[in-house]
C-alpha cells in the first residue's frame, strides 16, 4: 500500500468543520440489536422575526382558548390553526429605555432573544446577553455540523440605517452566543447554499440558460434510462426509481425557473450581493427551504430567520405597498398608512405559513420536521407606533405542541419566560433564562387535556 | 461445490458434534426425537418459566409464546436466536438469581439450540432482503473519483445519508430527494466540466478555515509552534494548509487572515489580511501559509488569563515576523507582519501570530487567459486519461472518437460491460451538447450525464429471466464485483476486477483471495475505515466532540485529530497485516505522534507525524480501549461517564446493548453532605435502586475499571481529591482491575466479540440489516476465524464468501 498522505484531504476539511451529521431515522430504530440510533428525533428550534413590530389590535384574537376568530394579519394561518398558539400578554421590560436616551428599534431588537438591556454604544464595546438559541445550540448544537444558522433577508451592512445611538448589530441580529459576540445573518441564499454544502453557481442568464440547455438532454437521458431500467425491477424497487425521477424533475422545474432569471438583479435602494432574488417571496422561500434542508439533514438543529432587520425600509409594492416599511410603522393613526401596515404584516405572516407548511410536508423519523420543530414567530415591538415593548406578539408551534390556542397571559408576563419554557421543552438544562420570573404553565397545562401531538 | 452446499455439511459435521457432546440424539435434522425436546423444555422450565410466566410477563414474553418445533418451521428465529444468545453469554438467567444451571447443563443447552437454528440455515440457505441500492455520498464521490482519475468531489460537500443499523450504507434507507438531486446534478456539472478542462476562466474564491481553537478563554495549548500539517515546510509553525484544484493555469491571490491578538479569535478583519501573487499549473496542488519555526521564541506568549471584561494590553511594540506562501510544500513568496496585531483597543498578544483562515482565488484576468486556459488544459492528466483521441473533421469522425471516448466509461460508471442501448443513449446527450458547445465540452457535458444517471447512482442487480418471484439465484461476477468493490473501497469496480468478473473468474477461490489482498493493499481501502470503523466505533462522533476548554484545557482540535488518527491507523494496521482481532481489545503498540504520546505520559515520541510505537508493559495503553480516542467520545464534555463506556463496550464490542434508559431515569446525586461523590459511590446509589440494578450491574463495571481515564482520555489517578479504585466486579463475582483487568475479562469474551465485530462488518457488507436467518453465517464465519488465530481477513473473507454476499432473491412481484 502506498503511504498515506501525511494530510490528507479529509483530515483538512474535517477540520474546517464540514463533515455532516447523520439524520434520525424512526423506522430503523429499535428494528436491530444495534443501538447507534438515536430513540428519538432530535428537537429543533426554529425563530421567526418579524420586523418592525406588529398592529396588535389586528394581531390579538378577540377570545381566548380555542376556536376564536382569527384577526386579520393572522387569516392566513387558518389551514394551519391546529398547530398554531397565539401567545399575548409577553413583555421585555429590559427593552424600555430604563435611563437610556433613544434607540427604541436598537434595544428592542437586540433584548428579543436575550431578555437583556443592551448596551447603549455604536462603537465595539457591544454588551447584551447570551440569546435563547445559543442557549438552545449549546445544548442541542454539539453534535451537529453547525451549532445554529442564522438567516436574514436584507443585507447586514447597511451604514446610517441603524438606531440613534445604537450598533447595527443591535439591529442586524438576534444571536448573541455570549454578551460580547453577535453572531452575523447570512442572507443571500447563494452563501448559505455553499456554506452548507460548498459549490459556486452561474448567476448571469447566458449561463443559466447554457446550465439549463444541457440539462434537459441529461434529463431527457436519464428518463430514458431509468424507463429501461424500471421494467426489470421489484415494486419497491420501482418506487424508488419514481422517487429518482421525482427528483429530477424537481431540479428540472427549478433549473427552468431560475434559468432566464438575472440573479445579478441591483435594487436602486440596496445593492444586492449576486444570488439574492429580486422578489422577496423568491427570496423568502428559498432561505426558508435552505433552512428546513439544513434542519431535516441534520446540519443543524437550531436557526433563527429574520424577515427583515428591526427597522427595515423595505417596500412591498408587489402587494400594492410602495411606502417604506419602518416609515409604515409610524403611523400616527392614519388609517390608510395602519391598513398599509397590516397589510405588510399579513404578508409577512404569509411567509410563516410557507415555513410551517415547508416543516409539516418534510418527513422526520414517524413523524413531521414540524413534529420535532418549535417554532417561534415574534416582533420585538407591539404597537409600532408607541414603541411598545410591553406588549409583545408571539405565535408558538411545532415541537409536539397543541395548536389552535389563544393563550393571553397576564399582562406583561416576562417574554423571558416564554423562552424559558420553550428551553426546557428542549431539554435543555435551564432553569432561568434573561429576566424570567418562571415558566409558563399555560403552554403545558393544556397539554395534559389534549395530550401531545 | 456451491458454498450453500459447502455450508450444509460443515453444519451436518457440527451438528453430529454437538449431539455428541451434548448427550442428545438425533435421527435427522428438523425431525425433533422426544427426549431432545424433552430435555431443552425441561432447561427452559427450570430456569426461564419463573419470571417468563404470563403472570410476571418478564421482559413482555411468556415461555409459552414460544415453541421450539418452530425453528424448523423457520418461525420464531429471532425469539430463538436472542434465548441462545442470553443463555449461551450467561446473561440469562440473571446472575443474581441464586438457581444457575451448571456450566455443563448451559453449554449442552446452548449447544443443541444452535444446532436446531444452524441446521435450519442450512438447510434453508436465505441471501436476505435486497433492495436497489444507492451510493452514499461518500460511495458517490469514490466512484467519480476512480471514473475520472481526479479527485474533486469531497462528500461532505453532498447531502448526508440517513443511516441504520449503525451505517449510512443501508439500501433500504438510502433514498433519493430533490435536494440530493441538485446536489449531484451540480456537483456532476463542476467535476465534469474541470476534469476535462472546459470550465470558464471566471476567477473564483474558495476560502479554507484553519482548524483552531482553544482560544475561548486565552487558555489552552496553542499548538502554535508545532509544524500543522506535513504539506508545509519541515521548519514551518502554524497556519495550514489545503488542497485546492486549480482549473486552470494562471496568477492566482492566495491571501491568509491573521488572528487579531484579540480575547476572541474570531475577528477577521480587513487589515490582518495579507496576499501574494503565485502562479499555479492547472490541476491539484496543496496551497498553505506558515510562519517560521522559531527554536528560541523571540514573541512573547502572555499566560495571564483574561475575562472578556479585562482587556491587558501589549507592554511593547510589535516586531516583523517572516509569513510565507507555501504552494506544494514549497515557500513561494513571503510577507513581513507584526507580531501581533494593534488596535485602539483590542490590541493584547496572548498567543502567537497564527493564520486563521486562508482563500485563493483566481485566475486572475489576464490579457491572454484563455489561450492560457485553453493550453494549460491540454496538460491535466484527467482530461488525457478522458480523451482517448481526438476526433478528426466531419461528424462521423466525431462520433467515432465520442464513442472510443465513452464506452469505457460507461463500463467503469455503469460497472458492466456497454450496450449499444447505453451507448446509443448516452451518443444523444452528446449531439446535444455538441450542437451548442465544442467537441470538449459536449464530452462534459455526456460524462455530466453519466454521473447523474440511474444505473450509476444505483447498484443494479438482474434477475435471470424466468426466475420464478422470490427465488434465491446467484448474483453475476460483475454484480459480485461491485459488492466486493463496494465493501472494500466504497467505490465502483476497477478494471482489474470488472476483467476478471467478465471473463467469469474473479470468484475463482485463489484469484478471489489474491484480489482481496489487492484490495486490501490498495490505497482505497482507506475507506474501509473510514467508512466501517468511523461508524463501527463511532469514531465520526469525535468531530463533534468539545471537552470543556475549561476542564481540559489541553483539548484542541490538534489533539482530537491525532486521536481519531491513532484508532483509524490501528483499524487499518490490524486489517491490512491481517493481524489478530484481539488486537482490537488488547495490544502492545500503536500508532502515535508527539502530541499524542505526550498526551499519554510516553516519551520518545517527537514531531507531529504518526509512527507505530511499541508500547512498554507499564503504559497502561494498547487495544481500542486504551486510546484516547474511545475514552473521549465515550465521555461527556467535562467528566467521564462510567455508563456510557460500560454502554459503549457492551454495544460495540459485544453486540449486547443494554435496553433504553427508561423514561423516568432518576438522575445521578453527584454529591452528598456537601462533599463531592466518585463516580463509583454515585453508581452505587443508583444501582440500590432496583429498577436501575438489573442493566447497571452489567455496563457499570466495564465503566468503572476505565476511571483511570480522564474525559479527554489522560491517565488521573484521583478525582475529587479522592484516589480512584478501579476494582469492579461483575454480576457473575468475577472480579478485575483497571484496564488490564478489563482486557482480561473482555478476552475472556473473545468469542462474543468476534461475532459481534462479524455481525458489524456483515450489516455493512451486504448494505442490510442481520435478519436471524444470518446468525447461523455470523457464528460460523467467526468460529473459522476464531480457528484461524481470530486473523482480521479470515472475516472478510468468510463474509465475501458467504451465501448472503454471493446471493439475492428474484423481485416479489
Amino acid at each position: 500500500m502506498k503511504r498515506p498522505r501525511p494530510l490528507s484531504r479529509r483530515g483538512v476539511l474535517r477540520g474546517a468543520g464540514v463533515t455532516l451529521a447523520l439524520p434520525w431515522l424512526p423506522s430503523l430504530a429499535g428494528a436491530s440489536t444495534n443501538t447507534h440510533t438515536a430513540p428519538r428525533p432530535p428537537q429543533r428550534l426554529s425563530i421567526f422575526y418579524l420586523p418592525n413590530g406588529m398592529r396588535m389590535d389586528s394581531f390579538r384574537p378577540a377570545r381566548t382558548g380555542t376556536g376564536f376568530e382569527l384577526p386579520p394579519i393572522l387569516q392566513p394561518l387558518a389551514p394551519l390553526r391546529e398547530r398554531i398558539n397565539v401567545v399575548t400578554g409577553l413583555a421585555h421590560a429590559n427593552a424600555q429605555p430604563l435611563g437610556d436616551p433613544g434607540g427604541a428599534h436598537g434595544r428592542s431588537c437586540a433584548s428579543f432573544l436575550t431578555g437583556a438591556h443592551p448596551k447603549p454604544t455604536e462603537g465595539s464595546d457591544l454588551r447584551c446577553g447570551v440569546s435563547m438559541d445559543q442557549v438552545a445550540a449549546a445544548h442541542l448544537g454539539t453534535d451537529t455540523a453547525f451549532d445554529s444558522l442564522q438567516l436574514g433577508i436584507e443585507p447586514s451592512s447597511l451604514l446610517g440605517s441603524c438606531d440613534i445611538g445604537f450598533s447595527c448589530t443591535y439591529t442586524n441580529t438576534l444571536s448573541w452566543r455570549s454578551p460580547t459576540q453577535a453572531l452575523p445573518v447570512m442572507v443571500s441564499p447563494r452563501e448559505v447554499f455553499e456554506r452548507l454544502f460548498g459549490d459556486a453557481a452561474a448567476v448571469d442568464p447566458a449561463s443559466r440558460a447554457r446550465l439549463f440547455d444541457r440539462r434537459r438532454s441529461i434529463l431527457d437521458f436519464v428518463i430514458g434510462d431509468a424507463a429501461r431500467l424500471g421494467g426489470s425491477l421489484a415494486a419497491s424497487d420501482r418506487h424508488k426509481l419514481e422517487e429518482y425521477l421525482t427528483a429530477v424533475r424537481d431540479v428540472e422545474q427549478r433549473v427552468q425557473r431560475l434559468a432566464g432569471q438575472d440573479l445579478r438583479w441591483v435594487s436602486e435602494e440596496i445593492t444586492l450581493p449576486p444570488g439574492i432574488p429580486a422578489d422577496f417571496a423568491t427570496h423568502v422561500a428559498l432561505m426558508i427551504d435552505l433552512q428546513v434542508l439544513a434542519l431535516q439533514t441534520g446540519l443543524t438543529r437550531v436557526a433563527t430567520f429574520m424577515l427583515g432587520r428591526e427597522l427595515s425600509n423595505r417596500a412591498y409594492p408587489e402587494i400594492g405597498v410602495p411606502d417604506a416599511h419602518h416609515s409604515l410603522s409610524h403611523h400616527g393613526g392614519d388609517p390608510t398608512k395602519v391598513a398599509k401596515l397590516v397589510k405588510i404584516s399579513r404578508f409577512h405572516i404569509a411567509q410563516l405559513v410557507y415555513l410551517l407548511r415547508k416543516l409539516q410536508d418534510t418527513r422526520d423519523g414517524e413523524g413531521t420536521l414540524l413534529d420535532s420543530t418549535i417554532v417561534l414567530a415574534g416582533a420585538s415591538l407591539g404597537e409600532p407606533n408607541d414603541h411598545d415593548c410591553m406588549d409583545l406578539p408571539a405565535l408558538v408551534a411545532g415541537g409536539g405542541l397543541p395548536g389552535d390556542r389563544h393563550l393571553a397571559l397576564p399582562r406583561h408576563t416576562p417574554m423571558s419566560n416564554l423562552m424559558l419554557t420553550l428551553l426546557q421543552r428542549l431539554g435543555a438544562p435551564v432553569d432561568t433564562f434573561g429576566d424570567s420570573t418562571g415558566t409558563l404553565q399555560q403552554l403545558d397545562a393544556a397539554e395534559a387535556g389534549r395530550g401531545l401531538a | 461445490m456451491g458454498n450453500a452446499a459447502k455450508r450444509a455439511s460443515l453444519y451436518m459435521i457440527l451438528l453430529g458434534l454437538w449431539s455428541g457432546s451434548a448427550g442428545l440424539v438425533f435421527a435427522s435434522p428438523g425431525e425433533m426425537p422426544e427426549d431432545a425436546q424433552a430435555q431443552a423444555d425441561g432447561f427452559l422450565q427450570r430456569y426461564c418459566s419463573r419470571c417468563h410466566n404470563e403472570e410476571r410477563f418478564a421482559g413482555y414474553w411468556a415461555l409459552v409464546d414460544v415453541d421450539l418445533h418452530a425453528i424448523a418451521r423457520g418461525e420464531q428465529l429471532e425469539a430463538w436466536e436472542k434465548i441462545l444468545r442470553m443463555t449461551r453469554d450467561g446473561d440469562m438467567p440473571p446472575p443474581l438469581r441464586k438457581k444457575q444451571p451448571s456450566p455443563d447443563d448451559r453449554a449442552q443447552f446452548a449447544a443443541w439450540l444452535q444446532g436446531q437454528l444452524d441446521g435450519y440455515s442450512a438447510r434453508h440457505p436465505h441471501p436476505g432482503h435486497s433492495a436497489l441500492r444507492r451510493l452514499n455520498r461518500a460511495e458517490y464521490a469514490n466512484a467519480v473519483r476512480d471514473l475520472l482519475g481526479v479527485d474533486l468531489v469531497e462528500a461532505s460537500s453532498l447531502p448526508a445519508d440517513d443511516s441504520g443499523y449503525g451505517f449510512d450504507n443501508i439500501a433500504d434507507v438510502l433514498t433519493v430527494s430533490s435536494t440530493l438531486m441538485d446536489r449531484y446534478f451540480a456537483v456532476a456539472g463542476r467535476v465534469s466540466r474541470l476534469a476535462l478542462g472546459v470550465d470558464p476562466a471566471a476567477p473564483a474564491r474558495t476560502g479554507y478555515q484553519v482548524p483552531k481553537d482553544g482560544s475561548i478563554l486565552n487558555q489552552g495549548v496553542p499548538s502554535f509552534n508545532e509544524r500543522s500539517s506535513g504539506a508545509l515546510p519541515i521548519d514551518s509553525r502554524g497556519g495550514g494548509a489545503f488542497e485546492y484544484y486549480a482549473p486552470h493555469a494562471g496568477y492566482y491571490e492566495l491571501a491568509g487572515f491573521l488572528n487579531a491578538n484579540t480575547n476572541n479569535e474570531v475577528d477577521r478583519l480587513p487589515e490582518n489580511r495579507y496576499a501574494q501573487q503565485i502562479w499555479l499549473d492547472a490541476g491539484p496542488h496543496t496551497l498553505g501559509m506558515s510562519f517560521r519555526r522559531e527554536l528560541g521564541l523571540d514573541e512573547s506568549v502572555q499566560t495571564l488569563r483574561n475575562t472578556t471584561d479585562i482587556v491587558p494590553m501589549p507592554v511593547a511594540s510589535p516586531a516583523l515576523t517572516t509569513l510565507d506562501f507555501v504552494v506544494d510544500g514549497a515557500r513561494v513568496a513571503s510577507a513581513n507582519v507584526p507580531t501581533f496585531h494593534e488596535s485602539p483597543r483590542f490590541a493584547q498578544k496572548n498567543f502567537l501570530r497564527d493564520v486563521l483562515q486562508i482563500e485563493v482565488e483566481g485566475p486572475l484576468p489576464t490579457p491572454d487567459l484563455e489561450a492560457t486556459r485553453a493550453a494549460s488544459a491540454r496538460e491535466l492528466p484527467s482530461r488525457e486519461a478522458i480523451l482517448r483521441c481526438r476526433p478528426g473533421r466531419g461528424a462521423r469522425a466525431e462520433q467515432r472518437c465520442a464513442k472510443r471516448i465513452l464506452r469505457p466509461l460507461l463500463r467503469r460508471a455503469y460497472r458492466r460491460p456497454a450496450t449499444a442501448e447505453d451507448l446509443a443513449s448516452i451518443m444523444k446527450v452528446f449531439t446535444a451538447a455538441r450542437a451548442q458547445s465544442d467537441f470538449d465540452e459536449a464530452i462534459a457535458t455526456a460524462v455530466q450525464a453519466l454521473l447523474v444517471a440511474p444505473r450509476f447512482l444505483f447498484v443494479v442487480e438482474d434477475t435471470p429471466p424466468g426466475l420464478a418471484p422470490g427465488t434465491p439465484h446467484r448474483v453475476t461476477d460483475t454484480e459480485f464485483a461491485t459488492r466486493l468493490a463496494l465493501f472494500l473501497w466504497s467505490s465502483g469496480p476497477d478494471d482489474e476486477l470488472l476483467s476478471l468478473a467478465q471473463r467469469q473468474r474473479l470468484r475463482r477461490p485463489r484469484i478471489l483471495r489474491a484480489q482481496v489482498a489487492r484490495m486490501l493493499d490498495d490505497e482505497r481501502a482507506a475507506a474501509l475505515t473510514e467508512n466501517f470503523a468511523g461508524q463501527w466505533l463511532f469514531l465520526r462522533n469525535l468531530d463533534y466532540h468539545r471537552a470543556d476548554v475549561e476542564a481540559y484545557p489541553d483539548f484542541d482540535v490538534r489533539l482530537r485529530a491525532a486521536m481519531r488518527e491513532e484508532t483509524e491507523r490501528f483499524f487499518a494496521a490490524v486489517v491490512r497485516e491481517d493481524r489478530s482481532l484481539l488486537d482490537f481489545l488488547k495490544a502492545d503498540y500503536s500508532f502515535l505522534n508527539e502530541r499524542l504520546a505526550t498526551h499519554y505520559g510516553l516519551e520518545g515520541v517527537y514531531g507531529p507525524a504518526f509512527r507505530r510505537v511499541a508500547l512498554p508493559a507499564t503504559a497502561q495503553r494498547g487495544g481500542l480501549l486504551g486510546q484516547a480516542s474511545l475514552l473521549t467520545l465515550t465521555s461527556y464534555g467535562n467528566h467521564t461517564s462510567v455508563v456510557r463506556r460500560g454502554q459503549w463496550i457492551l454495544d460495540a464490542l459485544l453486540a449486547a446493548p443494554p435496553p433504553p434508559a427508561p423514561p423516568d431515569v432518576p438522575a445521578l446525586v453527584a454529591e452528598r453532605s456537601g462533599r463531592a461523590l466518585t463516580a463509583r459511590q454515585q453508581l452505587e446509589l443508583h444501582r440500590a435502586k432496583p429498577a436501575c440494578a438489573s442493566c447497571h450491574v452489567k455496563m457499570d463495571p466495564l465503566g468503572l475499571a476505565l476511571e483511570g481515564f480522564d474525559a479527554i482520555g489522560a491517565s488521573r489517578s484521583e478525582f475529587a481529591g479522592q484516589a480512584i479504585d478501579l476494582r469492579a466486579s461483575l454480576p457473575d463475582g468475577t472480579t478485575f482491575e483497571g484496564l488490564p483487568g478489563l482486557q482480561t475479562v473482555l478476552l475472556a469474551r473473545r468469542d462474543q466479540f468476534l461475532r459481534a465485530f462479524t455481525e458489524q462488518l456483515m450489516i455493512y457488507a451486504l448494505g442490510r440489516g442481520i435478519q436471524p436467518q444470518d446468525r447461523p453465517t455470523i457464528r460460523a464465519i467467526a468460529a473459522d476465524a476464531a480457528a484461524d488465530g481470530y486473523r482480521a481477513q479470515q472475516v472478510l473473507l468468510g463474509i465475501i464468501n458467504s451465501y448472503a454476499f454471493n446471493h439475492r432473491r428474484s423481485p416479489e412481484s
